[in-house]
């Protein structure tokens, strides 16, 4: 199967974010062909480079969003007109209500607008493919004029009502930005119209390239969000003026929404992300939660040997920074040590930024001054019961041996996305007590102790409670591994993937049709399964794409051998 | 894994509360016993200031969670009415506070006997009873909430604050979506928006444009002295140094300042009709009488005369351009701020454009007459004028992103030009002797200068046309914002 993976500031590129999964991914289902489609977010990530690629990735077609663009093609008198009605119907939707605004009209009417939404974008990018490019038309006194008139008309939005002529202008060109991939060529049938299925390894902008690759060539779309960009979009600018934050939040509130309306299947990492599609329209029958998957080898030493641990060590593995809230740690621990004297707490971490760096300071300074140094007899030389440590050093070369060091994995944070953290300590097969924050109490299950953010007494308590109970530690510990290993690893993540991709081609119509000898179409002739013969039957061939820089590798359609239903099942 | 959701992962909370206060009050020395236990996030700290008129309620509403959720289940049948109704108490505070003390008294009362004293009266201290908690919610992220554009904003925003779905069910919300919908909804807009802040002075643009724009003026000064002052062969390196370093400084300050444009353009049509403007009129003049007979000298009177002083007031006149473009570029982006439509922009700039226009024209005037009077030439304004102008005009359009058109006349008005001269040549074929007559025309009437001056002309006079409806747009000044940021 051929599937062209679309990143923004991602996968291909080495700072990229979520590059990891990608890689997983695309190392994992090696029978597949990858195209990976990528937009890169900043000049620095393309001068870092790209990280080592893997032979099924076959092509690489990068665009550079953020570099501005003049491409200098004036548009005719007739698409000069096109352009003013599309772009005037897209300035429209953006001005009314915004999508999750309550006061909005009823279900029709937000469907009315979110097809005409979806009418404008599309009558754009149409417009994009037949010029050849609209940079310069997004950025023209035409359509400044056609968003001020938006903004203008009855009905707008009472922000975006309050938009001047500076706004429109940083508002135009944002949208230009935005929009960029209408003008890229990348919706041709040697392009995204050869790939069997469209991956978007995150929503807005990168699903933006699948939703006009669904659109020019029927290229079904799966669209995979492990953080909402829609939210994540919100929380980045929040001191621009209220009328660029609504036309634009409604702009990508309108993509967001649009891309689930087209996906074919969508898959949340976890139920954080899965709410706010719902809540942005998505349907449930498409949605499948796709837990991220973690390297789980490293930490099997330590899930295999519970009894190596320190019964009174505790252990809190992560970034410091304030969201964290290591305070509420020290007061918990401080609780702890009056019922436990001989607890000890190791924090294992690196502060991230200068922020990171003064809240350390600030905690070394509090850990001081709540516990005096101790020490075995009068002879010895003291030392303090927490320890604020750094992983990569002799004696604790990595978090798997932070983990396996202790009894007892703690995490404090108020604040939390996806704790990563807890699920090594899973991993590791430890008893953890955790904060109800985030994604965590959806990770750990039934598997370990969660009381309510920014409560000492409860959280020693719980930790307490487990330190006098190596039974019941020991119990939790195995469980947590169970879990993880069943929902967290990259097995399952893969594996899943996998079975979406044929899910979803199943459902599609064949594009492609196979015929045999008699020029009659041949049923079921292109399988989901479907390789290129190059492939296996000669494998040198392959070797000579894989070594020469040129991507282009246009594969034959017709001719593909079917694999043996056995071995399709087995994966 | 750790690359997952770098993005989406929830800020730091910016709230005095994470680690501030407590951690303070711990360092300080106070005993631990002193600090609030077991509080809930939701209603930790709403404003202090705020409650505590109600002392007494507080201390009666101990256990306050009970008495308000009793409170909003009632209320909670008529969302819409409710949050008016909850407006409405908060307002009746006295009223109100009686009405609680009643119903703290009735209810609570096993579950205040149970907890430990010592616990009773830390919490009685710390735990206010919230009439009304969606309000106290909103008083904390105020700031949220009057920024918030729409509902979803709201929701991001608690949720990198640390709400979460559990939490919003303690304000009786499904989850955090409807909380914020609440709130949203809640939120007083009837102040006036926030005065926008000021613009910033542009960047103090440093006196390093002006020396570059001033450096082709000095230069040809220099190189116009050297032609004067030298003979023979050191004259001509004069001529062939001078004409290189003009080139360079006038390339040098084009790069830089308000004349720098964010394309590249091609210098080629611009020195041809500097060039033109240095040595046309006299190959035209000797052209006619059947010349030229040798190369020019670099001298005014030689047998292809050259006419430095219209090039000098031209190099000279950089820097007066520099200053005009500068003026146009501050005093657009000026208005830009200041107008409310599109219309009213392109009505306040017209003028403006014009008048910067004159402005180079009148300082060019003066340029002229001044280095025709030190060189001793005859003035030559009218071809010097039309092609400054040209020059000037077509520089606006490419600083503002309009370089297709700028090219295109220019490259026309250079083409006239040499075909004007090309007409003379082809001329003097036999039975070619038609194809000179209209040039031979022009020049019997308006003299040699009427070649350019009516070239220029037409051309400075198309672009001020284009210019005065493509300048005029707000589009043409929207460039320094958003790319300042990419670049």
């Amino acid at each position: 199967m051929r599937i062209g993976l679309l990143t923004e500031g991602g996968y291909p590129y080495v700072s990229g974010e979520a590059g990891l999964w990608c890689d997983r991914l695309v190392r994992g289902l090696a029978r597949h062909e990858f195209d990976v489609y990528a937009l890169s977010r900043c000049e620095q990530q393309e001068t870092d480079g790209w990280v080592p690629l893997p032979p099924q990735v076959s092509r690489v077609r990068t665009a550079s969003p953020w570099e501005p663009e003049d491409d200098g093609i004036v548009l005719g008198r007739r698409a000069r007109r096109r352009f003013a009605e599309y772009y005037g119907e897209l300035a429209t939707a953006l001005c009314t209500a915004a999508p999750g605004d309550p006061a909005g009209a009823s279900q029709e009417a937000s469907a009315l607008e979110a097809d005409r939404f979806a009418n404008a974008l599309y009558g754009l990018a149409e417009l994009a493919r037949d010029e050849g490019g609209l940079s310069a038309a997004l950025r023209s006194d035409t359509a400044v004029r056609a968003l001020e008139r938006a903004c203008r008309a009855p009905g707008a939005h009472r922000s975006a009502r309050q938009a001047r002529v500076p706004e429109l202008l940083t508002v135009a060109a944002r949208l230009e930005r935005a929009l960029r991939p209408l003008s890229l060529d990348w919706y041709e049938d040697d392009a995204l119209g050869a790939v069997d299925l469209c991956h978007a390894a995150s929503g807005g902008p990168a699903a933006l390239p699948g939703l006009l690759a669904r659109h020019f060539c029927d290229v079904p779309l799966l669209v995979t969000e492990y953080g909402v960009r829609l939210r994540a979009h919100y929380l980045t600018e929040p001191d621009a003026p209220p009328s660029i934050r609504s036309l634009l939040a409604a702009f990508h509130g309108r993509l967001a929404a649009e891309t689930y309306r087209r996906a074919a299947v969508i898959t949340p990492g976890n139920t954080h992300a899965r709410r706010w599609q719902e809540r942005c329209g998505a349907d449930r029958a498409k949605l499948r939660t796709v837990h991220p998957g973690m390297d789980a080898a490293p930490f099997a030493e330590a899930g295999e040997s519970p009894e190596c641990a320190d019964p009174r060590t505790l252990v809190w593995v992560g970034r410091i920074e304030p969201a964290k809230d290591l305070v509420s740690l020290l007061h918990a621990f401080a609780e702890i040590r009056r019922a436990e004297p001989g607890a000890r707490l190791r924090i294992v971490g690196t502060p991230s930024g200068p922020e990171g760096a003064a809240y350390l300071a600030h905690c070394r300074g509090l850990a001081a001054q709540l516990f005096p140094d101790e020490a075995d007899g009068p002879h010895d030389v003291g030392r303090n019961p927490v320890s604020f440590e750094e992983t990569g050093g002799p004696e604790l070369p990595s978090r798997a041996d932070a983990y396996a060091s202790a009894a007892l994995v703690v995490l404090s944070s108020v604040v939390e996305g996806f704790p990563a953290g807890l699920v090594e300590a899973m991993f590791c097969g430890r008893a953890t007590v955790s904060t109800d924050v985030g994604a965590v109490v959806e990770a750990i299950g039934g598997t370990g102790l969660v009381v309510p953010p920014r409560n000492p007494r409860a959280l020693a308590e719980a930790c307490v409670a487990l330190l006098r109970d190596p039974e019941r530690r020991e119990r939790l510990g195995a469980a947590a591994r169970a879990r993880a290993l069943e929902l967290f690893t990259v097995e399952q993540n893969i594996t899943a993937f996998h079975g979406i991709y044929l899910e979803i081609l199943s459902r599609t119509p064949a594009r492609r049709v196979v015929l045999d000898d008699m020029g009659e179409p041949l049923p079921f002739g292109a399988p989901a399964e479907a390789h290129v013969p190059g492939r296996w039957a000669d494998p040198a061939a392959r070797i000579a794409v894989r070594g020469g820089p040129g991507w282009a590798t246009d594969t034959p359609v017709a001719a593909t051998t079917p694999v043996s239903a056995t071995e399709g099942a087995s994966r | 894994m750790s690359g997952l959701g770098e993005l989406d992962r929830p800020e730091t909370p910016r709230s005095p509360g994470a680690w501030d206060e407590r951690s303070r009050r711990s360092l300080t020395g106070r005993p631990l016993a002193d600090r609030p236990s077991a509080v809930d996030a939701g209603a930790r700290e709403p404003s202090a200031g705020e409650r505590e008129p109600g002392r007494g309620e507080r201390e009666t509403g101990a256990v306050g969670r009970p008495v308000d959720a009793r409170e909003r289940e009632a209320s909670a049948v008529g969302r819409p009415v409710d949050a008016g109704e909850r407006e409405a108490s908060a307002v009746g505070r006295p009223v109100d506070a009686g009405e609680r003390e009643a119903s703290a008294w009735a209810s609570p009362g096993g579950r205040q006997a149970s907890a430990p004293p010592g616990d009773r009266q830390a919490s009685a201290r710390t735990r206010r009873g919230a009439v009304d908690p969606v309000k106290a919610l909103m008083h904390r992220h105020r700031d949220l909430c009057e920024r918030a554009v729409d509902p979803l904003e709201i929701a991001a925003g608690l949720e990198a604050h640390g709400v979460t779905d559990r939490t919003a069910a303690r304000f009786r919300h499904r989850d955090v979506f409807s909380l914020a919908e609440e709130m949203y909804a809640r939120v007083s807009r009837d102040t006036e928006p926030a005065p926008r802040p000021a613009e910033p002075s542009p960047p103090g643009a440093g006196a390093t444009w002006v020396v570059y724009a001033l450096l082709p003026g000095v230069l040809c000064a220099a190189a116009v002295a050297g032609l004067r002052l030298t003979e023979g062969r050191p004259r001509l390196i004069t001529a062939a140094v001078g004409a290189l370093a003009l080139a360079l400084a006038l390339r040098a300050a084009l790069r830089r300042g308000p004349l720098s444009a964010p394309v590249r353009t091609s210098g080629t049509w611009t020195c041809w009709l500097i060039g033109y403007a240095l040595l046309g009129d006299g190959l035209l003049r000797t052209a006619l009488a059947g010349g030229p007979d040798a190369l020019p000298d670099g001298t005014a009177d030689g047998a292809w005369p050259v006419t430095a002083a219209p090039v000098l007031a031209l190099a000279l006149s950089c820097a007066p351009a520099a200053g005009c473009a500068h003026l146009f570029a501050v005093r657009a982006r000026r208005r830009l701020t200041a107008s409310r439509g599109l219309a009213d922009f392109s009505a306040s700039v017209r003028p403006l454009l014009l008048g910067a226009f004159a402005l180079y024209t009148g300082v060019l005037i003066a340029l002229l007459t001044i280095t025709g009077a030190v060189l001793d030439e005859p003035a030559a304004h009218p071809q010097a004028l039309t092609l400054g102008a040209l020059l000037l005009l077509a520089r606006l359009l490419t600083v503002h992103g309009h370089a297709h058109a700028a090219t295109l006349v220019l490259t026309v008005t250079a083409a006239a030009e040499g075909a004007a001269l090309a007409t003379l040549f082809a001329g003097r074929l036999p039975g070619c002797g038609f194809l000179a007559v209209p040039v031979e025309t022009l020049v019997a009437v308006c003299g040699p200068a009427g070649v350019p001056a009516v070239a220029c002309g037409i051309g400075a006079l198309t672009l001020l046309v284009h210019a005065s409806r493509r300048l005029t747009r707000a589009s043409a000044h929207a460039g320094t914002p958003s790319s300042e940021g990419l670049r």
